[in-house]
C-alpha cells in the first residue's frame, strides 16, 4: 500500500506542486491549509510522514508540532520543514530535516524516500 | 575688692557647711558640691577661680576630679583637703598640678596661706598674661612703623628710580627713546623750559624731528605757548589730559588724544613732563577695526549651520545666535530645556552640566522642539566659556540639525527591512515557479496537455506577481518625478473598471460601477494613481476570495465629485479587518496575506494618493467587507514632499 504524505501548507500553488510531485512519486497525499485543519487531518488519517510550512496564517508551524509532540501515537510521524524563513532550521529540532524554499525536488524525494521508502 | 569665686567639695555636710562660713568670712564668692561629679557641672557653668576639694571621696575621688579639672581649664587653681596619712596621695595630687594641700582638721590659719598662696599665683599670672599681651601690641606697633618707613623707602626709590631712568633715556641722545617705541603712540619727553627733549620713532615718523624745538610748536589753534598741555603740566604740577588738534611734519592736521605726566625729583620738583598722544582717526580706525572684526564673528555666530545657544549656571540662555532665535526662540531667564524640549525641569542626562563640572566638551544626541512644534534631531556639542580668571561662567551649546541624516537611516533601515521581507516573498514566488516548471515539464513528458496548461497558469500567476513586486520595490526605492498630466475622470475610471471587471470575473465576483456624468478632468500622474487603486481593487478581490461564509461576492465602485474634490468608492463584501488590521494597513511591510503580500502595496497606494494631496478613509467590519474612500483634489494645491 502506498505511504500517505500530509502536506500542510497554505500557499495553493504550493501544495498543488507538491501533491504533484508526491502523485508522480508513488505516494499518496493528504492536504491542509494550515495547522488547525492539519491537526484534524493528522488524527483521522494517520499519516506516514508531513511537510510542514512554518507561516501560516491560522496556526502556523511549530505550534502544530508542539501539540502533535504531546500526542503519544502522534509524536513518532516523521516532519519535514519546508519553509522560506532564514533561520528556520532552528525552529524545531526533532524534524528529520529542514528544506529551505525554493527547494530542489530531487533533494526532497530523497529524503522521503530515506525517511518512509518508496 | 571682690575675691575670687571659690568651689568646696566635700561629701561630708559639715565640712562644706564650716568652710562655707570662714570663705565668705574672707570675702570669697563660695560654692558648694557634695561630689565630684557636681563639681564638674558647677565648675563648667561658673567656672571658680579655686577648687577646694576632699581627697577621698565616693564616686569620684579628689585626684580623679583634679585631673579632670586640668584638662578642662588649666587656669582653675586646686587646693586638695587630705587625711592623715594621705601623704602618698598628696603628694601625686602635687604631681598632678594641684596648687596645695591641707590636712584635716582643717585649720583656719594654714587654710589662710594655702589661699594666700593660690592668690600670689593667680596674680602673678594675670602679669605675666598682661605682659605677654603688652608686648605683642609692642611688637606690632613696632612692626607697622618699619613697615610705615619701608614703604616710604620703596615709594622713594621707586619715584628716584623712575625719574633717573627717564632722565637717562631722554638724556642718551636718541639711543635710549628707541625704547619707546614699540609704544603705538607718540611718547615725547619735555624739559621744564618747554624744549623738547626726546620723541620715539613714531612720533618722528608721523610728526618729524622736533627735539630741541619748543614743546608747544605742533599744536594748533594755541595762541600762546603757556596753553599747550606740556606747559600746563608744569604749571599746575599734575597730569593734563585732552583732545587737541596739531600739524604732521607735512603741515597736514591730525587730531589727537594727549595725556601728558609730571616726572618729579627726590625734593619734589617737577624735572620732566612725559607727554603720550594717540591720533584719534587712528584710534577710531583701530575701535573700527574691532567692531568689524566683533561683526564678523557675530556674522559667522549667526551663520553656522547649527543652533548655538549660551547658558549660564542656572542654565537660563543668556545668548543665541538667529538661527536659534528663529526657529526655537526664547526670552530673557528661559532655560534651554524649556525651549528645547517644552520641560519644565532639567533634563536627566545634561550636558551643559557636565561642562560647567569639569570644563571638558560633551556631546549628545536628542530630539528637539521648535516652535512650530516640528520636531528636529540634533547632536548637542558643548563648550566651555571662561572669565580671565579661567572660570567657567558659561556654556556654550551648539545643536547641530542631523534630521536629514536620521531619515536617510530611517529609509535605509527600512530598506533592509525591505530586503528580508521580499526576499522572503521571492523565495515563495520561486517555489511556486519551481511547482508550475515542475508541471509543465512532467505534462509534456506524459502528454498530458490538461498538466501543462495548468502549470503555465500558475507561471503566468507568479510572473505577474513577481513583475507587481519588482515595480512596488522601484517605486519605494526611487523617488520617481510625478509626471502630471490633465486626465478625464470617467474615461480614467471606465479604463479601470474593464480592467478589474476581468479580473473579478475569473474569481466569480461581480463588479458594478456607478459614476457621476460629466465630472470634467483632475490633474493627476495617470500611470501611478491608477497603479494605487489597481492596488486597491485587488485587495478587495483578495478580501472576496479570502471569505468563504457568503456564496456570493460582489464590488461597487462609485466615483462622484464633492466640490473640488474627486472621490473613488471602492467596496466589497469580503472577509472585512478587524481594527487592528485597519490601523496598520497602510504601515510599510504590513500584510495580512501570508505568502502573497509583500507589504508594499497599500504603503505605496497611500503614499501615491498623498502624492496627489488626497486622503484614503478604510471603514471595515470582519465578515462584512472593506470600504475604501480615495479622495484626490481636481487642483492639486502643494505637492508635499
Amino acid at each position: 500500500m502506498a505511504k500517505k504524505v500530509l502536506i500542510i501548507d497554505d500557499d495553493p500553488i504550493i501544495i498543488k506542486y507538491l501533491t504533484t510531485l508526491f502523485h508522480d512519486n508513488g505516494y499518496e497525499t493528504l492536504v491542509a491549509n494550515d495547522g488547525l485543519e492539519g491537526m484534524t487531518v493528522l488524527k483521522s488519517e494517520k499519516p506516514d510522514l508531513i511537510t510542514l510550512d512554518l507561516e501560516m496564517p491560522e496556526e502556523w508551524g511549530p505550534r502544530f508540532y508542539r501539540k502533535m509532540a504531546k500526542e503519544s501515537e502522534l509524536k513518532d510521524i516523521p516532519v519535514i520543514v519546508i519553509s522560506g524563513l532564514s533561520g528556520s532550521q532552528y525552529s524545531i529540532k526533532k524534524a528529520v530535516a529542514t528544506i529551505k524554499k525554493p527547494f530542489d525536488k530531487e533533494e526532497l524525494l530523497k529524503i522521503v524516500k530515506q525517511t518512509i521508502g518508496e | 575688692m571682690m575675691k575670687h569665686s571659690i568651689l568646696i567639695v566635700d561629701d561630708e555636710q559639715d565640712i562644706r557647711d564650716v568652710l562655707n562660713i570662714s570663705l565668705s568670712d574672707l570675702g570669697y564668692h563660695v560654692l558648694t558640691a557634695e561630689s565630684g561629679e557636681k563639681a564638674l557641672e558647677i565648675i563648667d557653668q561658673f567656672n571658680p577661680a579655686i577648687v577646694l576639694t576632699d581627697i577621698k571621696m565616693p564616686g569620684m575621688s579628689g585626684i580623679d576630679l583634679l585631673k579632670a579639672i586640668k584638662r578642662r581649664a588649666s587656669d582653675t587653681e586646686v587646693i586638695m583637703i587630705t587625711g592623715h596619712g594621705d601623704m602618698e596621695l598628696a603628694i601625686q595630687s602635687l604631681k598632678l598640678n594641684a596648687t596645695d594641700f591641707i590636712t584635716k582638721p582643717i585649720n583656719d590659719d594654714i587654710l589662710d596661706i594655702s589661699l594666700k598662696k593660690v592668690e600670689e599665683k593667680i596674680a602673678m599670672r594675670r602679669q605675666i598674661q598682661q605682659y605677654t599681651q603688652n608686648l605683642e601690641k609692642l611688637v606690632e606697633d613696632q612692626a607697622a612703623r618699619l613697615i610705615e618707613i619701608e614703604r616710604i623707602q620703596v615709594v622713594d626709590q621707586l619715584v628716584h628710580g623712575m625719574t633717573s631712568t627717564i632722565k637717562h633715556i631722554a638724556n642718551q641722545d636718541n639711543q635710549g627713546i628707541t625704547f619707546l617705541n614699540d609704544f603705538p603712540w607718540f611718547v615725547s619727553i619735555h624739559s621744564p623750559n618747554l624744549k623738547i627733549l626726546a620723541v620715539n620713532q613714531p612720533y618722528k615718523e608721523k610728526l618729524g624731528n622736533t627735539i630741541g624745538k619748543n614743546s608747544g610748536d605742533i599744536y594748533k589753534n594755541i595762541e600762546k605757548s603757556s596753553e599747550s598741555p606740556i606747559a600746563q603740566t608744569f604749571l599746575k604740577g599734575q597730569s593734563v589730559q585732552g583732545k587737541y588738534l596739531i600739524h604732521d611734519k607735512n603741515g597736514h592736521s591730525m587730531p589727537i588724544m594727549v595725556y601728558t605726566l609730571p616726572v618729579r625729583n627726590s625734593s619734589n620738583t617737577i624735572t620732566l613732563a612725559l607727554e603720550i598722544s594717540v591720533n584719534v582717526i587712528e584710534r577710531e580706525r583701530l575701535a573700527q577695526e574691532l567692531k568689524h572684526s566683533q561683526k564678523k564673528y557675530q556674522k559667522l555666530f549667526d551663520d553656522v549651520p547649527c543652533y548655538i545657544a549660551v547658558l549660564n549656571r542656572s542654565f537660563q540662555i543668556t545668548n543665541a545666535n538667529k538661527r536659534f532665535i528663529k526657529d526655537f526662540g526664547y526670552q530673557e531667564g528661559d532655560h534651554c530645556y524649556r525651549v528645547f524640549k517644552h520641560r519644565q525641569a532639567q533634563c536627566t542626562e545634561c550636558p551643559v552640566a557636565n561642562t560647567f563640572k569639569d570644563g571638558k566638551s560633551y556631546h549628545t544626541e536628542t530630539v528637539v522642539t521648535a516652535n512650530d512644534n516640528k520636531q528636529y534631531h540634533v547632536l548637542i556639542r558643548t563648550a566651555p566659556i571662561r572669565n580671565t580668571d579661567g572660570d567657567i561662567i558659561e556654556v556654550m551649546e551648539m545643536a547641530t540639525d542631523i534630521t536629514q541624516i536620521r531619515e536617510l537611516q530611517d529609509h535605509l533601515s527600512s530598506l533592509g527591512l525591505l530586503i528580508g521581507s521580499v526576499s522572503h516573498s521571492i523565495k515563495g514566488l520561486l517555489t511556486g515557479l519551481d511547482g508550475g516548471m515542475y508541471l509543465i515539464s512532467s505534462g509534456i513528458e506524459r502528454q498530458t496537455f490538461d498538466r501543462v496548461k495548468e502549470g503555465w497558469t500558475i507561471v503566468q500567476l507568479l510572473v505577474g506577481r513577481i513583475q507587481k513586486m519588482v515595480q512596488d520595490i522601484l517605486f519605494y526605492a526611487k523617488e520617481r518625478e510625478l509626471k502630471w498630466e490633465s486626465v478625464d475622470v470617467i474615461e480614467f475610471a471606465n479604463e479601470l473598471a474593464t480592467m478589474m471587471r476581468t479580473e473579478a470575473s475569473k474569481h466569480g465576483i461581480s463588479l458594478s460601477c456607478k459614476f457621476h456624468e460629466s465630472i470634467g478632468t483632475f490633474t493627476i500622474d495617470r500611470g501611478v494613481v491608477h497603479s494605487a487603486l489597481v492596488n486597491i481593487f485587488e485587495n478587495a478581490i483578495d478580501a472576496c476570495l479570502a471569505d468563504k461564509n457568503k456564496p456570493d461576492h460582489h464590488i461597487r465602485f462609485n466615483v462622484l465629485i464633492e466640490k473640488d474634490t474627486i472621490v473613488f468608492d471602492i467596496q466589497d463584501n469580503g472577509i472585512g479587518m478587524d481594527q487592528e488590521t485597519k490601523e496598520k494597513i497602510f504601515t510599510l511591510f504590513f500584510s495580512s496575506k501570508g505568502h502573497r503580500g509583500t507589504g508594499l502595496g497599500m504603503f505605496i497606494s497611500n503614499k501615491i494618493i498623498q502624492q496627489h494631496g488626497g486622503t484614503i478613509q478604510v471603514t471595515s467590519e470582519p465578515n462584512h467587507g472593506t470600504r475604501f474612500i480615495i479622495n484626490i483634489p481636481i487642483i492639486i494645491k502643494h505637492i508635499p514632499e
